[in-house]
């Protein structure tokens, strides 16, 4: 009965969810116009909102499984946009990277964004299965082939912020795959003795070069740091949200720091540090929240999941979601190296808008479907 | 949770996540608070100072006018091309593309790079001053690649062609690096790049005729274009200057140094009633625009060297900064100071001429002789005979008394820069001179007594003495200013006093007044009104009614007479006139051009035509011969 259906849809849809994406979206828009008030990025994100409202409802009140059963067949076309994306012609070269492919009509979008998902659902569907014990050698190094052609691809490009952010997602899924505890913890302090380590070693034999060095040093001590070099989006940014204080800048919007281009890619990597100087410490924080509220609802989905490959893709989508918010606006905030990673719902760009759409459609049917056996 | 139970821990492991989420939200909230609240103030300030550009406005400099209110010094608006210094990262990169498309001298400009990398960034730099048509096209053309230049006007200062008064009205130029040390340069907010009076009046009344400069406070975007305009104050236009000038009778000097012999000399004209001078040339002269204008080119680079290295020290203000023995000018204050002092007296003032005088085995001969005359005929026929005896009963005491009473050994006090003091006879001043012969002898004092060897005085000085005498024994301080024109009107609160001269010593005394009795006085003129009225040294420059009265003078330069190649004895003529009522008092000194009537005294006359006719409005009775060369 379909009809039946489509009602008690409606009743279990979450409704919180798409609220506060929906909320995000329209206040980031609001911040790109105020980040470039001559330019049309605003209309091109709300037409991205249409889009992606569309695409998430109808994955929402799709099933999933099906969905997942076509996995494979999704991870290949993505794997075939990213290699399409290196043809020259084809591929749109933006700041020496080969990232976007042009769409006549609506500009370019960035396959890398989509790859997102799809990866997503492939690691979603291998690991999906029920299990009785902890996760082998043999499923280790298959996950991480699964992620290996994606990033390869886009190493090529070469694009190193979105290859960091595949990262997390493929972390959640062995965590939750019931690998073992002392293997997570055993990484985890081998991490905090060897990054550190291979740092120094790094520097002491100038493997690591100076300008890599002053990345680093940058979000150390922003003020020492090369202001007018390698530090100069740090600082800005930092300038930037430090003038928003704590209920937003009382300069005239003409002479901003985006206005006046002393912040660089204010509508995109930066779109955050426009908010503090806009909204201030308060509206920042009701951001924070906001996010909060997303993943929460999220990660209570993932709860509620009747399988575990929907508790999977979720989960992934939460793990590239959080790292995402957390570096991007930890570039904004000077914790975090510059690294091209838009923030999710709020940058402009229509692939990572429209992406974080069907993420959110994908959640939304493992939702609808949690009664369904 | 319908498949935990095949899991290890899962729902913990989900709740480590959400936790782990969590935290890291936190994190980024703690890191805003820090960086919004707790430094948002301190990060607010940079962020609006980074946007905020101050551009000077600069302030016109005050006009100089002669005292009939004839504009001698203007300026004029020209166009210079600034560079704002914030957007770039390295500045000597630029030196070559610039200097290529500028045609600016690369040394300048790298010289100029260095300067102001010790000064805050906000400042600009002027890359070239004057640019022309092309420059301003060639910066518009260059807008994408070199976005920090642009385009300011800026008045430039305009002196009269022939470097006419460049002596006096001295030269601007740009603050040099030494002066900015300085604490007086310092104290009035000098920075580099700041135009000051270099030298001459423009130097000494610097302050009156730089102004303020204003200043426009913009927005600019992060390449420095400007977006806004925040405030504006109006520079405050410097004030003019009326000096005491004559142009009419400067130009006579300056002709009269022109044509001259050599070339080379002084002519002083002032009022003896009360020091102003109306003429003051000195030759050769050099051209004021050389600084103002063209000092940071190649050329001018060039101009300037040659200037320095002529022999014939053009840079020189021959009038204050030179030094001449007087000549038999000597003798008039040496007539006063010896009636005054009773070596002879108004009753019996003849001494014996004698052709000459020796003294131990030496002679020192007279250029004629005299028998025994009085002091007026002594004047008359510049008899060196009578003066040595003269000196000889004064003494070098009384001939020291003299020079003190007279001021002669101390600076008049001119309102330019760099006055020398005079050389006058001493004791103490032979030991330093001759340490070999360190005694004073009287041979000594006869040479004190008629202005050689040990009387070496600067035209200003002399022509002080002489204008002391004419007035009965007012010693004023000569000076150029007039007045420093009042600005605004009266009653409202911009408005500013007009200000006369000031003695830069504000304890020197103006007129310093000589008690000389009338009666010495009067013999004293009236011997010089002889040497042009009654068959005198002088005669030949005569105006009938209007008597001008004055005394020859040669300096010794070799020998007295001796050589008469380019090292000719100057020639010397100081004067007043009219003899009994003077309303100027005029000197004239050629450089080697032999005696004093020959060159200096028809110069003289010349310029006393130029002002018989502006005063009398008629031609001059008895037009002189023309010594040319």
């Amino acid at each position: 009965m379909p009809a039946i259906i489509h009602k008690r849809s409606w009743r279990d849809f979450d409704w919180v969810l798409a609220f506060m994406a929906l909320g995000i979206v329209a206040f980031g828009t609001v911040q790109i116009h105020y980040a470039q008030p001559t330019q049309s990025y605003w209309v091109k994100q709300l037409i991205g909102l249409g889009i992606g409202m569309v695409a998430m409802l109808a994955i929402a009140f799709t099933d999933y499984r099906r969905l997942l059963n076509w996995a494979p067949v999704f991870y290949v076309f993505g794997l075939v946009l990213l290699v399409v994306v290196l043809v020259p012609g084809i591929g749109m070269r933006i700041n020496g990277q080969q990232a976007w492919i042009k769409v006549p009509g609506i500009g370019q979008f960035q396959p890398s964004e989509f790859v997102k998902v799809t990866t997503a659902m492939m690691l979603a569907r291998y690991f999906g299965k029920n299990r009785a014990q902890a996760l082998t050698i043999k499923e280790m190094i298959v996950g991480g082939l699964i992620l290996l052609c994606p990033i390869a691809l886009i190493l090529l490009e070469p694009d190193v912020g979105s290859v960091l952010t595949y990262m997390p997602i493929l972390a959640v899924v062995l965590f939750l795959s019931a690998i073992r505890i002392r293997l997570v913890v055993a990484t985890a302090l081998l991490a905090i003795v060897m990054i550190p380590l291979t740092y120094w070693i790094g520097v002491k034999t100038n493997l690591v070069k100076k300008y890599q060095q002053e990345r680093i040093n940058v979000i150390y001590d922003p003020e020492n740091a090369d202001r007018r070099g390698i530090g100069y989006h740090t600082w800005q940014s930092i300038l930037t949200v430090g003038e928003g204080g704590l209920f937003g800048s009382r300069q005239s919007s003409e002479h901003s720091q985006s206005s006046l281009k002393f912040l660089p890619e204010p509508h995109t990597d930066f779109i955050y540090a426009v908010t503090a100087e806009t909204t201030g410490f308060v509206g920042c924080v009701l951001v924070l929240v906001a996010y909060a509220v997303l993943i929460s609802r999220l990660i209570t989905g993932a709860r509620r999941s009747s399988d575990r490959s929907g508790m999977l893709v979720i989960m992934a989508i939460v793990g590239g979601l959080t790292f995402q918010v957390f570096i991007n606006i930890g570039m904004a905030l000077g914790i975090s190296p510059v690294i091209g990673v838009p923030l999710p719902l709020m940058s402009a760009g229509l692939a990572s808008l429209i992406a974080t759409f069907i993420a959110i459609g994908f959640a939304m049917s493992v939702q609808l479907r949690r009664f369904v056996n | 949770m319908k498949f935990e139970d095949t899991s290890q821990n899962l729902r913990a492991r989900l709740r480590f996540i959400q936790v782990l989420v969590v935290m890291m939200l936190t994190v980024l909230s703690v890191r805003l608070y820090v960086l919004q609240v707790v430094r948002g103030d301190r990060y607010a300030e940079i962020a609006v100072n980074q946007r905020l550009r101050r551009l000077p406005i600069p302030a016109p400099r005050g006009v100089i006018f002669d005292r009939n209110g004839e504009p001698i010094v203007d300026s004029r608006p020209i166009y210079n091309v600034i560079m704002s210094r914030e957007d770039v990262k390295d500045l000597q990169s630029l030196v070559e593309p610039l200097a290529e498309g500028l045609g600016i001298d690369k040394d300048i400009l790298k010289e100029r790079f260095d300067l102001v990398s010790s000064m805050p960034a906000f400042e600009s730099i002027q890359v070239k001053q004057d640019a022309t048509s092309n420059d301003i096209a060639w910066v518009e053309a260059h807008n994408l690649e070199f976005p920090e230049l642009r385009i300011e006007q800026q008045p430039q200062r305009k002196y009269p062609a022939d470097g006419m008064l460049a002596h006096v009205l001295g030269y601007v130029g740009e603050i040099s690096p030494e002066q900015l040390k300085q604490s007086t340069f310092k104290d009035k907010g000098l920075k580099p790049g700041d135009i000051i009076g270099q030298s001459g009046i423009e130097q000494i009344y610097d302050d009156y005729l730089r102004g303020k400069d204003g200043y426009r406070e913009v927005v600019v975007d992060s390449r420095g274009r400007i977006q806004d305009e925040i405030e504006t104050v109006a520079p405050t236009p410097g004030r003019d200057l009326l000096t005491t000038i004559d142009l009419d009778l400067q130009k006579a000097a300056e002709e009269q140094l022109r044509t001259s012999v050599t070339q080379r000399g002084v002519i002083i004209a002032m009022d003896p009633n009360n020091g102003e001078i109306l003429a003051l040339a000195s030759f050769p002269n050099f051209d004021p625009n050389l600084f103002s204008q063209r000092i940071t080119t190649k050329e001018g680079k060039a101009e300037y060297a040659a200037l320095l290295n002529d022999p014939e020290t053009p840079l020189l203000n021959r009038a204050v900064q030179s030094r001449y023995p007087p000549g038999s000018t000597w003798k008039i204050p040496m007539s006063v100071a010896g009636l005054e002092q009773g070596a002879i007296t108004l009753e019996h003032s003849n001494l014996v001429c004698g052709g000459g005088i020796t003294i131990g085995n030496k002679f020192t001969r007279c250029m004629g002789n005299h028998g025994t005359p009085d002091v007026k005929t002594a004047i008359t026929h510049s008899c060196d005979g009578y003066f040595y005896r003269l000196g000889l009963k004064m003494g070098i005491g009384g001939i020291m008394k003299m020079v003190d009473e007279f001021d002669i050994n101390k600076r008049t006090g001119i309102d330019l820069p760099n006055e020398v003091i005079s050389w006058t006879p001493s004791p103490d001043f032979k030991r330093r001179m001759q340490p070999r012969d360190p005694d004073w002898r009287d041979i000594d004092t006869v040479y004190s007594s008629f202005g050689q060897v040990y009387d070496v005085i600067t035209p200003i000085a002399l022509l002080r003495t002489i204008a002391g005498v004419s007035t009965g024994g007012n010693l004023y301080i000569p000076h150029l200013l007039k007045e420093v024109r009042a600005v605004g009107n009266p009653g409202t609160p911009d408005y500013k006093q007009p200000v006369g001269f000031q003695p830069l010593d504000p304890a020197k005394p103006n007129p310093k007044k000589l008690p000389i009795p009338e009666e010495i006085d009067q013999t004293v003129v009236q011997g010089m009104w002889q040497v042009v009225n009654a068959g005198g040294t002088g005669a030949g420059i005569r105006m009938a009614g209007f008597d001008i009265a004055g005394k020859t003078g040669t300096a010794q330069v070799v020998g007295l007479g001796k050589d008469t190649g380019k090292n000719k004895d100057h020639s010397w003529f100081v004067s007043y006139a009219p003899a009994f009522k003077p309303e100027i008092a005029l000197v004239a000194l050629i450089e080697n051009s032999g005696f004093g009537n020959m060159h200096a005294a028809p110069a003289v006359r010349r310029v006393y035509d130029v002002y018989y006719r502006k005063t009398r409005h008629a031609e001059p009775p008895g037009a002189v011969q023309i010594a040319q060369k």
